[in-house]
């Protein structure tokens, strides 16, 4: 269980981190979605004690992180899949883990073959690693302890879409056998294919959470019609406000039921009627993106 | 997930014991090809050294050297390029920014950075005993090749001077290091202090101003120190040693070593670790 309470951290000006609060369950992989430089790496900083706060507070199982002993053994942390020694093989840096925290050697191997880092790739060093290679090493990394806790950010940057789904299932297994996970993406897709709780950041604060069946339930229904005039004709008339949909037909604001029953009494012919997916969520996010964009663009101009 | 129970932490569980976060530094001093070169290339330089003296002695007929002279030799290779680990133990993790793995397995930072000094001032100890064991067979050697008795004139409080002006040196490089966590600048001002500036600067103004002579043992270590080793300022003029030498000394240990570290630790202590 991580919680984390009115956490507020500024640089200078800049609020990085604005009054975030959130819960992390036990059996659950929580995603911790926003754009880059949203504040999820500060927040999870914050979280694993290495960025003071300037207000709030963060604990793990009730207790401030710096006050876990043997952190590694209770928690696993991965900030950065490339924050280690160049210099050094994949199977050094494990070992290095192992043996700060006191753990057999067999453990590395254990994990080098549970991440599938062959014998030959653990050898390298982990300056000819790939992005990919990194986050397994990494993942690794944080699960050498046999933590009951995972705090990763952005651990599926780098992987190709066979390795995010082995991530979610090797996430999946680990909730269920009674694990908390906290990882942070600026990528939705990845999110939704790993997490089950969302969390969406953005400049800083928390603009949506809940579960992701929820926020990706989205509002309304997507309908195509023969004639799309003439449903959206047919719409107005019964109250139900339409707007165009992204890519063809008309999203309606109500739920699919209640779209058909109204149509089902004209001579419109309708070609597809279903839930709209997750749109709500998509265009949320990409507000948000969009928005911290546009926002740096100006304060280019503007300086310039 | 009504069924499953909240993760209580552990907070009865040891804590990482000191003696083996030590041990794991001294690891990760050696594990990278950095180290084991600056380990190679010190051993060779220490050869070097014996095979100079040696040669210099088969040379001349009549010079002979003891196991001071050895010591005093053999110490120089030493000191030209092992400091380099006390500074990257430290700056290595702000540079390869493995202080983010290094901080979270052990969140007490000023624990991780004692156990480095402590892997670093093992490292110091155990090149002195390579190096004097190298002294001692040179000793011998040097007598069987220039036809003499070996001199074995190396006192104690000699050894223990060597031993830690040494020492003082490394604690210097590492806390430089902790000063500046930049492995350029604590290098460059590091060996500017520690050998360029007394062997090209000071020795000169010391030789040539009286000024010089009152100033440069309040600023360096070695100035300060050589009096209370031998007696003798650094020409060999004879000095009275009293309170004014120690306090000299002193004044060069809390200005290289005390001040930055202070600084250093209040720095690691505090900074963001990103």
């Amino acid at each position: 269980m991580i919680t984390v309470e009115n956490l507020t951290k500024t640089y200078g000006q800049y609020r990085a981190v604005d009054d975030v609060s959130f819960v992390c369950r036990p059996g659950q992989v929580t995603g911790f979605l926003g754009p880059n430089g949203a504040g999820k790496s500060t927040t999870m900083r914050i979280i694993a004690g290495l960025t003071p706060a300037d207000s709030g507070s963060a604990t793990i199982g009730g207790v401030r992180y710096h006050d876990i002993p043997n952190p590694g053994t209770q928690v696993g942390v991965l900030l950065d899949a490339s924050a280690q020694h160049a210099g050094r093989t994949g199977r050094e840096i494990l070992a290095i883990g192992a043996q700060t925290m006191g753990l057999s050697s067999s453990r590395v191997d254990e994990m080098l073959e549970l991440v599938a880092l062959t014998p030959s790739e653990s050898k390298r060093r982990l300056r000819d690693y790939s992005l990919g290679m990194r986050q397994r090493l990494g993942i690794a990394h944080a699960l050498l302890g046999d933590p009951k806790i995972l705090i990763l950010d952005e651990p599926a940057n780098g992987l190709d879409p066979a390795g995010i789904h082995w991530m979610r299932s090797l996430l999946r297994t680990y909730a269920d056998r009674g694990g908390t996970v906290l990882l942070s993406s600026h990528l939705l897709h990845e999110v939704q294919i790993i997490a089950d709780e969302l969390i969406v950041i953005g400049q800083g604060r928390i603009v949506a959470e809940g579960s992701k069946d929820e926020l990706l339930a989205g509002a309304g229904t997507l309908v195509k019609a023969v004639d799309e005039q003439r449903l959206a004709a047919v719409l107005s008339g019964a109250g139900i406000a339409a707007t165009p949909a992204a890519n063809g037909g008309l999203q309606a604001d109500a739920d699919p039921a209640a779209v058909g029953r109204v149509v089902a009494g004209t001579d419109v012919v309708l070609t597809e009627l279903r839930p709209a997916d997750g749109a709500g969520l998509e265009e949320m996010f990409l507000q948000l993106t969009s928005d911290t964009q546009r926002e740096n663009t100006t304060i280019q101009g503007a300086s310039a | 997930m009504s069924t499953s129970t909240p993760i209580a932490i552990d907070t009865d569980r040891p804590g990482v014991p000191f003696g083996r976060l030590s041990k794991v530094e001294i690891r990760k001093m050696l594990d990278t090809r950095a180290g084991r070169w600056l380990l190679i290339v010190t051993g060779l330089l220490l050869a070097l050294t014996m095979g100079i003296i040696l040669l210099v002695i088969g040379l001349n007929e009549d010079l002979t050297i003891g196991a001071k002279g050895f010591s005093d030799a053999m110490v120089i290779p030493l000191s030209i390029l092992l400091p380099v680990f006390a500074i990257t133990t430290v700056t290595g993790e702000w540079g390869q920014r493995t202080h983010l793995v290094s901080f979270t397995l052990e969140p007490r930072r000023l624990r991780v950075v004692a156990a480095k000094l402590v892997a670093v001032l093992a490292l110091a100890l155990a090149t002195i005993v390579v190096a004097l064991i190298f002294g001692a067979l040179g000793n011998l050697l040097a007598a069987s090749v220039g036809g003499y008795d070996p001199i074995w004139n190396l006192d104690v409080s000699d050894l223990l001077w060597t031993i830690g002006l040494q020492l003082a040196f490394f604690a210097m490089a590492f806390a430089l290091a902790m000063l500046f966590l930049s492995t350029p600048v604590a290098v460059v001002v590091f060996y500017a202090v520690a050998l360029i500036l007394p062997q090209m600067v000071y020795s000169i103004l010391y030789g040539v101003f009286d000024w010089a002579r009152d100033l440069i043992p309040w600023v360096d270590m070695n100035y300060a120190a050589v009096p209370l080793m031998t007696g003798q300022g650094m020409m060999g003029e004879s000095v009275d040693v009293g309170a004014l030498e120690w306090v000299r000394f002193v004044v060069t240990l809390v200005l290289w070593i005390a001040v930055p570290a202070a600084v250093g630790l209040r720095r690691i202590a505090r900074s963001e670790v990103k």
